[in-house]
């Protein structure tokens, strides 16, 4: 019950804010402001009842939906979801907080489209009918369609277009192989999609099909070129979504139905996967050294990232001998542990990059310099958020990377060596970064007349900045969470 | 009272408005009259509460000598259409502009042809209501007599029509010659139905088919009556005939000549393909909104064709849900540009939306319920239509069919997201129009539209619908 109130209050609390209009937008931030937190204190609670020793779902909840095709409403977590529901809580309320720092037109539908793209977000996480699943999935790309659309920059358009298209065509053939499934099984529920037995030729080709709908999420080099484009130009609060949770889906996607589904395919195809991957970490960073606008240097920083999480997820497919469980454990929650990290630095380092452009309305790194004379204690986290995503020890980012990096070196020496690559890379394109903009003399005249970030500024970006810290020397909570489930995914993997 | 007089009740009463509407019609002049809307709509909502009292009933049963057929489908699809007629009545005939009784007048021949074309078990009958329907459709669209494009369009209708009938006619002669008879139930003489003669017939009738549903190759009228009709008429011209060809189709195809499955529906599937791939693309490249729509009616047109060629029972449900969903994404979408048109100023283009939502943001958000509808994205029931079609072309091993009709639809997402673009992301430097929808109005656009969520929601009530009406004894389990 607490799920579906968990997906249903923020959808309905937005279908109020439009009914409230412009005028009382006030109103409305105020209102959803309060319920997007009480959620998050509801996902809490979600996780203080949550049994940390059991690898089954919890909290489910199953209704008769479409009985003509033996479809239910049915839904439940395990360890690997509650996290990602935990972010997606976390983050929604305070990017509704920030909706107020720069001056929008229509607020109303700005915050509206925000809660219900929430609630789908959980929706997304919690589905466990694959035909649920795919609703929630797709509908979800039209309030971030309208996001990007309505509040975005110059290129707008084109960006959420372009957005829009690419994770359509990935996702309809996601469709086709769950209709597939569905024949085969007779049953839309994703754990019967578990235990039905396939051809390697069948295999691969309902492997290839939710590969694109996954990859494109993420995104994977080569089907990465919408994330740019699309992060430039969103709003602030979308790009923190689109960085914090969206791309997650993708990175779920594969954990949730590629590996249990389909692990023979997985192992036939391990070999790309973590050539893709390797290419996304060394290249993608390398392209990321040479942007010259900060939001899409974070942009393919993230792609980066997210190369740990399809590497973590494939890596351990290719050890000589027979698989080895711990070094599968290993390797998936390194992945996850990434998924969450990122999803916090990401966010941080849009909101950071939103404080600056608020400010100086610009986006380019040559614009800036000297941020820190004006600013010190914006710049003080922004050189937080900086090193975390440089992976700095005490911080989640090098928890999540060094796992991933771990659980290779128990494979393939040279695969930890290319992938460890990424903490000269990522250290590299990041630092250089804060150089150019936080230190270095005032170029820009502007930046003289500016004021330190706000307290309204401050609270989210000291919010998150706890939680990455507080995962960088603890992780213990969000292991404990997911280990029963990941050690039962290891074992319809490996077993 | 004569029994077989009782059960067609809904034609008689619709058949006496007419009547009535002609008689009051001559004596009352004035322009601004509302004889048409009141006659129409309470005969429409007589008519659905009878056919929904048959369809609860179970009526089975052969009249008029074997000539007209009353059971689960006809009476289901006039449910249907008498419902959804309902709504276009009360939605764009309190419109100070559409009070003309002659349109009610046509509108009611329309849906009394679609009646007869439901029921008939005879070539003959299914003649009649195929030219009573298609007749009124002529006078609809040039019923914009100033406009030079609505008589160009209605002459370029006619002439196609007329020749389509003929074709028609033509293969009907055919197999009259062959089996010696009309009667659909009587067609089962093998050797004949193995000959190529049939076969010959078969493509004639299904060209005939073809036209009325205006599939690629019988298509170029579709776009030219959206343009050219007015909004009303164009909405009635979009929903209602296109009923009335699918049980065409089904009485022909699935009832009568089921013998040649496996000939006609290669035929189907071809001009399904065709209809699904032409007439997408080519809507791409269109800048007048009711043109795009015609060309996207021509696409989803074709996707239901594909779901009949299955050729099995599913296949036709499927189909047919298809089409109830179609007819109300159109509806949607028309009755939103006619809401918004005023007396200076219609919307033909899709500068003419320019950032809708500033202005009118309901009305917008509702037509951008029916566009994400149409691209299939859920939760809006475009989605049901696309996924129900997809699963019984993978259940019937047409994967292949399935992949092209699903890329294709990821290609035709553009044009209406392109709609969408121009209502919510567009600035509007014009001045502003304002169309003010009266109650009436306001009300059936917002049934129509929430439907096309609320049903996404839970789409089962269709889904069953449909099932009950082509294959009421599967309702059992």
């Amino acid at each position: 019950m607490i799920i579906d109130q968990l997906i249903w209050i923020p959808i309905l609390t937005g279908l109020v804010v439009l009914v409230l209009g412009d005028k009382r937008s006030n109103l409305s931030y105020s209102l959803s402001l309060v319920i997007s937190s009480a959620l998050f204190f509801l996902s809490i609670y979600m996780y203080l009842l949550f049994d940390n020793t059991l690898a089954s779902y919890q909290f489910e909840l199953k209704v008769p939906w479409i009985d003509r095709f033996n479809i239910n409403y049915h839904l439940g977590i395990d360890g690997i979801s509650l996290p990602l529901i935990m972010l997606t809580t976390f983050l929604s309320p305070i990017v509704i907080f920030t909706a107020k720092t720069s001056p929008k037109n229509k607020m109303h539908q700005y915050i509206a489209s925000f809660l219900i793209l929430e609630g789908m977000m959980i929706g997304v996480f919690s589905s466990l009918d694959a035909f649920l699943f795919y609703v929630f999935w797709e509908a979800m790309l039209i309030p971030m369609f309208l996001i990007i659309g309505i509040w975005g920059g110059k290129n707008r358009i084109y960006a959420t277009i372009k957005f829009f298209l690419y994770t359509f065509l990935g996702s309809v053939f996601m469709l086709i192989a769950i209709i597939y499934l569905y024949m085969k099984t007779g049953s839309y529920l994703i754990s019967d999609f578990y235990e039905v037995s396939l051809s390697l030729n069948q295999q691969i080709l309902i492997f290839l099909a939710f590969l694109f709908a996954f990859a494109v999420k993420i995104p994977m080099w080569p089907v990465h070129t919408w994330l740019p484009d699309a992060h430039v130009e969103a709003p602030t609060g979308g790009s923190v979504i689109l960085a914090a949770i969206l791309l997650k889906m993708g990175g779920y996607g594969f954990l949730r139905f590629s590996l249990p589904i389909t692990p023979d395919a997985s192992l036939f195809m391990a070999p790309i996967m973590i050539t893709l991957s390797l290419i996304a970490i060394i290249y993608i960073g390398l392209v990321a050294l040479a942007q010259t606008d900060m939001k899409k240097l974070i942009a393919y920083s993230s792609i980066s990232h997210m190369g740990f999480v399809t590497l973590g997820s494939f890596v351990f497919f290719i050890q000589s001998g027979s698989m080895d469980l711990n070094t599968i454990n290993l390797a998936i929650s390194g992945a996850m542990i990434q998924m969450i990290s990122h999803g916090l630095i990401s966010a941080a380092l849009f909101l950071s990059i939103g404080v600056m452009y608020d400010r100086l309305h610009t986006r380019d790194i040559e614009d800036y310099g000297g941020i820190v004379t004006k600013m010190p204690k914006f710049s003080v986290l922004m050189v937080f958020f900086a090193l975390s995503n440089a992976a700095l020890p005490g911080t989640s980012g090098f928890v999540g990377e060094l796992t991933v990096i771990l659980a290779s070196f128990k494979v393939n020496i040279y695969i930890a060596l290319l992938s460890a690559l990424t903490l000269i890379i990522g250290a590299a394109y990041t630092l250089w970064m804060i150089k150019r903009v936080i230190f270095g003399a005032v170029t820009n005249e502007k930046i003289n007349s500016q004021s330190d970030m706000k307290l309204i500024e401050a609270i989210p970006l000291s919010l998150i900045a706890f939680l990455i810290l507080l995962i960088g020397v603890w992780p213990k909570p969000l292991t404990d969470t997911m280990n029963a489930t990941i050690l039962s995914l290891s074992y319809l993997v490996g077993g | 009272m004569n029994n077989e007089l009782t059960l067609i009740t809904p034609e008689l009463i619709i058949a006496s408005a007419i009547c009535l509407l002609i008689l009051v019609n001559s004596f009352l002049t004035t322009e601004k009259r509302y004889t048409g809307l009141i006659i129409g709509s309470i005969t429409m909502a007589t008519c659905a509460l009878i056919s929904l009292v048959f369809l609860i009933e179970t009526t089975n049963s052969s009249i008029f000598n074997n000539h007209y057929k009353i059971d689960h489908f006809s009476t289901g699809l006039k449910f249907t259409t008498y419902l959804i007629s309902l709504f276009i009545f009360i939605g764009t005939k309190t419109n100070k502009e559409n009070t003309k009784s002659e349109l009610v007048l046509l509108e009611l021949f329309a849906i009394l042809g679609v009646s007869i074309l439901a029921s008939s078990n005879n070539l003959l009958t299914l003649y009649l209501g195929l030219e009573t329907l298609t007749l009124s459709m002529y006078g609809l669209v040039a019923s914009k007599r100033s406009s030079e494009i609505a008589t160009e369009s209605a002459m370029k209708f006619f002439i196609l029509g007329a020749i389509a009938s003929a074709i028609f006619l033509y293969g009907v002669s055919f197999i009259y010659g062959l089996h010696g008879t009309l009667f659909f139930d009587q067609f089962n003489n093998e050797t004949i139905n193995n000959s190529i003669e049939m076969q010959l017939a078969l493509a004639f009738i299904i060209c005939g088919i073809a036209f009325k549903f205006g599939a690629v190759p019988f298509h170029s009228w579709v776009p030219d009556t959206y343009q050219g009709a007015s909004t009303s008429s164009a909405l009635f011209i979009s929903t209602i005939p296109k009923l009335g060809a699918f049980a065409l189709i089904y009485r022909l195809l699935y009832e009568a000549f089921i013998a040649n499955v496996g000939f006609w529906s290669l035929l189907i599937l071809l001009l399904g393909l065709l209809s699904l791939i032409l007439g997408n693309i080519i809507a791409i490249a269109q800048d007048n909104l009711r043109r795009i729509l015609g060309y996207s009616a021509v696409g989803h047109i074709g996707f239901i064709l594909i779901g009949l060629s299955i050729g099995s029972i599913d296949g036709a449900i499927a189909a047919l849900a298809y089409l109830v969903i179609y007819i109300l994404m159109t509806a949607t979408a028309f009755m939103s540009i006619e809401v918004i048109s005023t007396e200076k100023r219609a919307v033909v283009t899709l500068t003419d939306i320019k950032d809708l939502n500033s202005t009118h943001p309901w009305i917008s958000l509702i037509m951008l319920f029916s566009m994400f509808s149409m691209v299939g994205i859920p939760p809006f029931i475009g989605f049901y239509a696309k996924w129900i079609i997809l699963s019984e072309l993978i259940n019937s091993d047409m994967l292949v069919i399935a992949l092209i009709g699903i890329i294709v639809s990821v290609i035709a997402a553009f044009y209406y997201l392109r709609i969408v673009w121009y209502m919510y992301f567009e600035k509007n430097e014009l001045p502003i129009m304002k169309g003010s929808p009266n109650i009436f109005q306001k009300t059936s656009i917002s049934l129509v539209g929430l439907s096309v969520l609320l049903l996404g929601l839970y789409p089962s009530p269709i889904i069953n619908f449909c099932r009950s009406i082509i294959s009421p004894f599967l309702l059992i389990d």
